[in-house]
């Protein structure tokens, strides 16, 4: 037990959870403008992507963040223009987009790398690793908290920030009011698909910093597909953070852990297949104990199911 | 002469689709220095070119029809199953271990193992059904977790307990089935076999059950009005369950296919990576759910598959650009563009109603 859950189980609980709490808060914006975003996935993947081709272009990692940032909001105008102007399923929409990224992911790696399957490049640096001074020598704390990548950091504060503007501010009432009733929202004068338009890019760029470190954050590299299910785990905390960014803190949180325990689960010979299972297992548990009535009927509203 | 018409106009949609698609393999074409034409018209060849290459088409099209026909029903039931990847794993695992160790005459067994295939997959899509009637939990996100504690239990089962230990013991996978289980050929040393047979034949019965039963018209009421079909007396939870399990049961039989006419065993990752699954739900998004639609719009995407393959044998391009033009294809067709899109510009711009 004390070899299971020691501080550095902790640490990487915060790292992994990043992509997801990252991907999810994107997630709840696109949900409380009522668009049900299933193309968290894709959006990520392409985030993932194009932060590694950034650095690749630019040798430098803020320019390959904002790169990317620019990549997946060119995507998300896409999810954009398609749901609402055209007014297709949004659901549809997010399930194509992520065979888009798919698609466009592999090809591009073929077309611009010219490998299949991974990219990897030894020489290539990745987000750096911040020490907080003071905290770092606070014993166990400081190699939980500590040394990690600033978008860690940036997360969390995220989560704050979000929490403040959608509750306490006018432009964040505004926006819930679109997502709670668009008719009565344009009656009132709130430019209801400007704030839609906003609220899916806004994701976009959420999702491309989620994306950036997960190739960026840790190993430097792509991998084909590397997302491997983290949006659609993020669309799940959105769902069981009810769309609120505490909320959506906490559930990545349990998930972020359930990741870390499987990853050092695989050291006390457990077969991997049943490690590996475990956060979708829990997930699956999770979502029955945190039913949301109200999101089973804005999925009604958008078409999907829980009835 | 209206139904012409009317089947005329249904197609511009698709072909629209189909050339926004091509356009975009054309560009990424170009992108990485090919020649367009040339390059399609390998990719042709590949798919068509001759009558082994064509068979190949039409064997990897079978699992994709299959998988494709049960989401399209579970679509038309207003329901998203993105389930059908785990659906199809537990049933290829099924018929796989049904046609090892179930004494018998060969034509029995691989009966009995078609059925075990429907069978799980049917139950595991049953269980997300049931969750969501039962415990409204989110069918689209239950289906899709469900689906990775599928593959990562498919591949637990071929690597420990049911392992084939004789051979090369690398590799992950059961040992290999009796030939006399083996699903016939169709054609004397092509890939081809009888699964293609029971596809066509499933698609022409889906299309049969939804559009000429009491039951089907139920299920396409349901989904595309819900709350006329309850008010109407349609039993939404029995509706739902029975679309799932047959929805669940057909990316089963498209496993068990796979197990018994192409690879003769459960290798794990075989069934995953060739995506049959996802070219399966494409399908039927390309077709807007229809069942016929479906079969035509899966032998269209493995065709861009397999001429993808021959492609990049024969060229510099890599076959990635077959997954470029699906992408592109199917998102376009979600987004109605076309004949919709230019009625609704004629229309008032209305703005809230987006939801």
């Amino acid at each position: 037990m004390q070899q299971l859950f020691d501080a550095a189980m902790f640490g990487s609980t915060l790292r992994i959870m990043t992509p997801i709490l990252l991907a999810a808060l994107g997630g709840a914006l696109c949900s409380r403008v009522g668009l049900f975003n299933v193309g968290l996935e894709g959006l990520v993947l392409i985030g993932a992507f194009s932060a590694i081709v950034g650095n690749y272009l630019f040798g430098n990692v803020l320019l390959a963040v904002l790169f990317s940032i620019i990549i997946v909001m060119l995507f998300s105008a896409l999810f954009a223009f398609i749901s609402i102007n055209l007014k297709a399923n949004a659901i549809v929409v997010g399930i194509s987009l992520n065979f888009l990224a798919a698609g466009v992911t592999t090809f591009a790696l073929r077309a611009i790398f010219d490998v299949k399957g991974a990219y990897y490049d030894k020489d290539m640096v990745g987000l750096p690793k911040w020490d907080i001074p003071l905290i770092k020598d606070i014993p166990w704390v400081g190699d939980v908290i500590s040394g990690h990548s600033p978008l860690v950091y940036l997360g969390i504060v995220l989560v704050i920030a979000l929490q403040f503007y959608l509750f306490k501010s006018v432009s964040g009432f505004r926006l819930r009011s679109v997502g709670e009733n668009p008719i009565a929202a344009q009656s009132i004068g709130i430019k209801v698909r400007g704030i839609q338009y906003g609220a899916v890019l806004m994701c976009g760029v959420l999702c491309a910093l989620a994306g950036a470190q997960l190739s960026l954050g840790q190993v430097t590299m792509f991998t084909e597909g590397m997302t491997a299910g983290r949006g659609f785990i993020a669309l799940v905390a959105t769902m069981l953070g009810q769309a609120n960014p505490l909320g959506v803190l906490g559930s990545s949180v349990l998930f972020g852990f359930m990741e870390a325990l499987s990853i050092r689960l695989q050291g006390f010979s457990l077969p991997t297949h049943f490690t590996l299972m475990l956060p979708y297992i829990v997930t699956l548990v999770a979502m029955f104990f945190f039913k949301d009535r109200t999101y089973a009927q804005d999925a009604l509203k958008a078409g999907g199911s829980s009835r | 002469m209206n139904r012409v018409k009317e089947t005329l106009r249904g197609l511009v949609q698709p072909l629209l689709a189909v050339f926004i698609g091509l356009l975009a393999g054309a560009v990424a074409i170009l992108i990485v220095g090919g020649n367009v034409v040339d390059t399609y018209a390998e990719m042709w060849k590949g798919a068509f070119g001759n009558f082994y290459f064509f068979t190949n088409t039409l064997a990897r099209s079978t699992p994709i029809i299959l998988a494709g026909l049960g989401v399209a029903l579970a679509f038309r039931a207003g329901f998203f199953n993105m389930g059908a990847e785990g659906q199809m794993i537990l049933g290829g695992l099924s018929a796989a271990l049904t046609a090892l160790y179930l004494p018998g005459p060969g034509w029995f067994v691989c009966i009995a193992a078609i059925v075990a295939g429907i069978l799980a997959g049917g139950i595991w899509s049953l269980f997300a059904g049931w969750l969501d009637a039962r415990f409204g939990m989110n069918l689209l996100i239950t289906t899709l977790l469900l689906n990775y504690i599928a593959i990562y239990f498919g591949g637990y089962m071929v690597s420990y307990p049911f392992k084939d230990r004789t051979g090369s013991a690398a590799m992950a996978q059961t040992p290999m089935i009796d030939q006399s289980i083996w699903l016939p050929k169709l054609f004397q040393g092509m890939g081809l076999h009888a699964g293609f047979i029971i596809a066509i034949v499933a698609a022409i019965l889906i299309y049969w059950f939804t559009h000429k039963t009491v039951t089907g018209y139920e299920i396409r009421m349901l989904g595309s009005n819900p709350s006329f079909a309850t008010y109407g007396g349609v039993r939404r939870i029995r509706m739902m369950m029975l679309s799932m399990v047959i929805s669940g049961g057909l990316a089963g039989l498209a496993g068990a296919g796979e197990v018994l006419g192409t690879q003769y065993r459960f290798l794990d990752g075989s069934l995953s990576s060739a995506s049959y699954a996802w070219s399966g739900i494409m399908a039927t998004l390309l077709a807007r759910s229809h069942p016929l639609g479906t079969a035509v719009a899966a032998i269209l995407l493995a065709a861009l598959q397999t001429g993808a393959m021959g492609m990049e044998r024969n060229t510099d391009v890599p076959l990635e650009v077959g997954s470029v033009i699906q992408a592109v294809l199917t998102l376009f067709v979600s987004a109605q563009i076309g004949y919709s899109f230019l009625k609704r510009r004629k229309e008032k711009k209305s703005n809230a109603t987006t939801v």
